[in-house]
């Protein structure tokens, strides 16, 4: 068995916001019932149920393409989410494995994924190719991509805890000591990832990802935008992890010449924009911390940044006030003086239903949908499967798309609703992967392909409202019912049973009353 | 008045005389109206029923008073040495019957022949006693035990010892709470517990593999026939202790203690994580402690807070742990190797047979063959105790569930639920017949048994209607029947004060009649 964990978190900043990426890695050989730096705990789900390759991430908050850039973990989406690779054929059905290894995650993090039913899985393959190279099987049997996304999941302490058990120091030694709850759930964005893939002649490689974006203008008394270890997390690092093979902190240094900064204490190494903190060499306590001196508030600034953070921008959204009929509607926006070319990828529950034959692409008011190619639509079976839509996108340089399509919002049965029905129904973020190969401004910094595959772009989540009936409706209508049933048995009951007789009074001898006696 | 009116009012007033107002009409209609209630009962009563199948009630109450028993054959063999066998056969009976008398519960479900063996050769499955000269202490081969002559009076007390389904009496009694529960399957957890691994010296690897195939292989393959194994194992770098261990002095330096209670809540399980989640099969946890650098030297403490030489403890049908001191100079990272497990392997060896419930052997007999320590003798035995636990167990639980359905009648007893419990009495059946042809079969059976009866106790479907109370079910049904039932009451109660009444007029008819005369007069 060969392990080799590393702990490698990097600061960026921007403007204002500091992104916290802590990744720590570790591989497994063959040996599959001895663990010694791979978790026991994970590593037993993905054996029981065969997968070769998983990615989980559970996410708080959205994410600021325009004001963040492009995240070091690509998987950005709200909420939950969980895709697989698993081979197909063998005892037990593909179904099952990912029913079971969904349970058992679920168990394993305290998160819901137990609720990725049939209705919410599908199989964008182009969209999640796989990151590592996935094992050979024999050859009627092939591999599977399984994807759902829970987008209404939060994400919190019991999530973390879980998670920080698994990594080989938890929570008292290493960089991940670093991980307070306190200070990660106030972050403005925060996200857990697990990655495991396989690689021929590596193994089963595992990295456990934390992302979060930090304000430090936010919480500074000051206004001031100085952080340190200990402003920002409420911790430093005290001792390294004794069974890390290398331990970093990676600060990205201010790129903008406007004031001095200083950075304690003197870094490892600096090379180019990064500054480098080997901690496995730090005797004693390490806090990072980067001062502007000089600076007496921050100001944050009004205009926009002259370049954009990210190639291109999406903005969507599900139009129209009726609980039978709506418009999804996007906005993308190119940024780049190149050509782009992205796929889209939507993933629709079956209670939202496309009209294709409306899908109009615009460009400047002006219908072009020949930037639109390459679309496959797997309609959806009510009550049981999604629709997937997926098509490339041709995005002009420097130019607004609007694309539309009408949707006709279902009519769910009483028992299919959820608790907080009113509430809405989520719907899963829209996925965009560029097809162009992109300039080196927004490559991931790592070798080689990255931990979760191809670098996506994900939009917010969307609320749609559909018809949600009274939920007192059944016992009205029994009442209603029985009322009714009671009152037509009355009459008629009594209109053949009582008996009616003719009263003469004497004073009125003309009229006659009909009483029953 | 015109002659039309007063013809009128005749015909009204004589209104019974109408066809549609006539008493047998009425009643008629009314009695229908019940007929219909009442034929509907049996239909609402069959819709709205859950469903109760018919237990074996009467059979689950007879497998209370049948016994197991198997039965032995113990072939005496002096003819090695000048004794006579069958006084010997009678001298080991009478104390064997004392043995039984003294401790029922143990050794009650065997029925002993004591025989002389009439051959050489040993039948295949009896047990062989020989008595012989020019050895030192009891030696045990296969299911054959030799016996020196100078211990001949200890036979019944080896006999009883080596065959008992439980080691209660043999001075081991405090062990026997120790017993796991019986599984079909275990999973087996070895895991090293660094206390704090940042904290200076840490075990970052062991040869746990070769040392479990070097200790344990032969075991679990011998017991491979009661139990299938899953072995699994891990090290974990962070296990902090949930309490603080007392400091003693003890031969002028301090060690950490722990003491007596201590070591019942020494598993941290909410800081640990010992074991995956992926199956149901219980698990034995075996682990190996190494205290942090502030906690070493950790040691045992005796009732009088003072250090034991034990390093090594047993938590009930859990698991075991070993605690490992590291020495003061070991290098800060540590790889420990099979030759310096070995301590470790074996203290888990000893703690999992004491888990499983083999049975020791009597501290004078030696084997023949040390390198095969679990003898037939152990192995026989063995399955005897689990088949009697197995047999109980299933025989309590089938006893719960007819106690159960007895007593809350919301509860649903599906054709599944009836069926696990059926097979599970046909599988107890099969375990008395098999107990004296062949114990593996009957230890199978009684595991199938035990299995289904457990399977039937915890079936989902039973508890389906505990959450539809009568309360509901009334909340429904008032709307419709109160109103419906008001009418219908009234007319009854009516209808029967009005044949009483007209009972009480047939009694006084000439009242009656000459005030219907008058009347007819006076029109």
């Amino acid at each position: 068995m060969a392990n080799s964990p590393r702990d490698s978190p990097s600061l960026r900043c921007w403007k204002e916001h500091y992104l916290v990426n802590l990744v720590a890695w570790m591989t497994m050989m063959n040996a599959p019932q001895h663990y010694t730096l791979f978790p026991l705990a994970l590593g037993q789900i993905l054996r029981e149920h065969a997968v070769p390759e998983l990615h989980l991430t559970l996410n708080a908050g959205k994410w600021d393409y325009e004001r963040w850039g492009y995240p070091d973990e690509t998987g950005v989406g709200s909420g939950a989410e969980l895709w697989a690779w698993m081979g197909d054929g063998g005892s037990s059905s593909i179904k099952e494995r990912w029913k079971g290894m969904q349970n058992a995650l679920a168990g394993l993090f305290c998160a819901s994924m137990n609720g990725m039913n049939s209705q919410l899985t599908t199989s964008p393959t182009r969209a999640f190719p796989p990151a590592g190279d996935l094992p050979l099987l024999p050859t009627p049997h092939t591999y599977r991509l399984l994807h759902a996304t829970l987008a209404a999941e939060h994400v919190c302490t019991e999530n973390l805890t879980p998670f920080l058990k698994l990594l080989p120091c938890p929570a008292r030694a290493g960089i991940a000591s670093l991980l307070m709850p306190h200070k990660i759930f106030d972050a403005d964005w925060h996200g857990l990832g697990v990655h495991v893939r396989w690689r021929s002649g590596v193994g089963v490689e595992l990295a456990l990802a934390v992302q979060v974006v930090f304000d430090p203008v936010r919480v500074s008394v000051e206004q001031k935008r100085d952080w340190s270890l200990r402003s920002v997390f409420d911790r430093t690092v005290l001792h390294p992890c004794p069974v890390a093979n290398s331990s970093r902190i990676r600060v990205k240094l201010p790129s903008d010449s406007g004031s001095a900064y200083s950075i304690t204490p003197e870094p490892s190494e600096v090379h180019g924009d990064f500054a480098t903190y080997d901690v496995s060499a730090v005797s004693d306590e390490l806090d990072v911390a980067l001062r502007w001196p000089e600076e007496t508030a921050f100001l944050y600034t009004t205009a926009t940044p002259s370049s954009a953070l990210s190639d291109f921008s999406v903005q969507r959204a599900l139009k129209g006030a009726s609980q039978t009929h709506g418009q999804l509607s996007l906005v993308i926006r190119n940024n780049c003086p190149d050509e782009i070319r992205v796929l889209y990828l939507e993933t629709m529950p079956w209670h939202v239903e496309f009209y294709l034959h409306t899908l109009r692409v615009e460009r400047d008011g002006q219908p072009q949908d020949y930037l639109s190619s390459n679309l496959t639509y797997t309609p959806p079976i009510p009550h049981s499967h999604p629709a997937l839509l997926q098509t490339v996108l041709t995005l002009p340089p420097l130019s607004t798309l609007r694309l539309s399509v009408d949707a006709h919002k279902s009519f769910l049965r009483y028992t299919e609703h959820p608790p907080d029905a009113q509430r809405g129904w989520n719907l899963p973020p829209a996925v965009f992967v560029s097809l162009s190969p992109t300039n080196s401004s927004v490559t991931s910094g790592r070798e080689g392909k990255g931990w979760d595959g191809a670098r996506r772009v994900y939009t917010s989540v969307m609320l749609v409202d559909l018809a949600t009936p009274d939920f007192s409706m059944p016992y009205n209508v029994i009442i209603m019912s029985c009322t009714l049933i009671a009152l037509i048995f009355g009459s008629v009951f009594n209109l053949l049973t009582r008996k009616f007789v003719v009263v003469k009074l004497p004073m009125h001898e003309e009229r006659t009353h009909v009483v029953d006696r | 008045m015109d002659h039309g009116a007063v013809e009128n009012d005749v015909r009204f007033q004589k209104s019974s005389r109408l066809s549609f107002e006539q008493t047998k009409l009425r009643r008629t209609i009314l009695a229908s109206y019940w007929t219909v209630v009442l034929l509907a009962l049996p239909l609402w009563w069959y819709t709205t029923s859950i469903e109760r199948l018919s237990l074996p009630v009467s059979r689950v109450n007879s497998q209370r008073d049948k016994e197991l028993r198997f039965p032995l054959r113990v072939e005496l063999d002096t003819s090695a040495v000048a004794l006579d066998t069958a006084v010997l056969v009678k001298d080991v009976e009478t104390a064997l019957d004392a043995v039984t008398r003294r401790a029922p519960e143990s050794f009650g479900n065997l029925d002993l022949h004591i025989t002389v063996a009439q051959k050489d050769v040993l039948s295949p499955d009896a047990y062989g006693v020989s008595v012989i000269q020019g050895i030192e202490e009891p030696l045990i081969q296969g299911r054959s035990l030799s016996v020196p002559i100078q211990e001949v009076s200890h036979i019944p007390q080896l006999l009883s010892s080596l065959l008992s389904p439980y080691s209660s009496h043999t001075g081991f009694g405090g062990l026997e709470h120790l017993v796991a529960k019986y599984a079909p399957r275990y999973r087996l957890a070895f895991t090293v517990l660094n206390e704090d691994a940042a904290g200076g010296q840490a075990v970052v690897g062991w040869d746990v593999q070769s040392s479990i195939s070097r200790h344990l292989s032969f075991f679990l393959d011998r017991i491979s026939v009661l139990h299938n194994f899953t072995i699994e194992s891990q090290l974990r770098f962070h296990a902090p202790l949930a309490f603080e261990p007392k400091i003693v002095g003890s031969d002028g330096e301090e060690v950490h203690g722990l003491t007596q209670d201590d070591l019942k809540i020494f598993v941290n399980s909410a800081e640990w994580t010992l074991s995956s989640s992926v199956s149901n099969d219980p698990v034995l946890h075996f682990i190996l402690f190494i205290p942090s650098a502030s906690h070493a030297p950790l040691r045992i403490l005796d009732a009088d807070d003072k250090p034991t030489s034990s390093d090594a403890f047993i938590l009930p049908q859990w698991g075991g742990i070993v605690l490992m001191n590291l020495p003061q100079n070991a290098p800060s990272r540590i790889h420990l190797s099979t030759p310096e497990l070995d301590h470790t392997f074996s203290l888990f060896r000893a703690q999992l047979l004491t888990l499983l419930g083999v049975p020791n052997l009597p501290a004078i007999v030696a084997l023949t063959d040390p390198s095969s320590p679990l003898t037939d003798w152990q192995l026989d035995a063995l399955h005897r105790r689990r088949t009697i636990e197995n047999t109980i167990s299933s025989k309590e639980t089938l006893e719960s569930i007819v106690q159960l359905v007895d007593e809350i009648p919301n509860m649903p007893v599906g054709p599944d639920v009836r069926d696990d419990i059926q097979d599970a009495l046909t599988a107890l059946d099969k375990v008395y017949a098999s107990a004296s042809s062949s114990p593996m079969l009957a230890l199978q059976y009684s595991s199938q048994a035990s299995t289904l009866a457990s399977r039937a106790f915890f079936n989902p479907g039973m508890l389906a209607l505990l959450y539809f109370p009568a309360e509901h079910k009334y909340a429904v049904y008032t709307p419709l029947f109160a109103p419906v039932a008001v009418p219908l009451l009234v007319t009854l109660f009516r209808e029967w004060k009005k044949a009483r009444a007209g009972a009480d007029e047939d009694k006084d008819e000439n009242t009656v009649g000459e005030r219907s005369t008058r009347t007819d007069q006076k029109d």
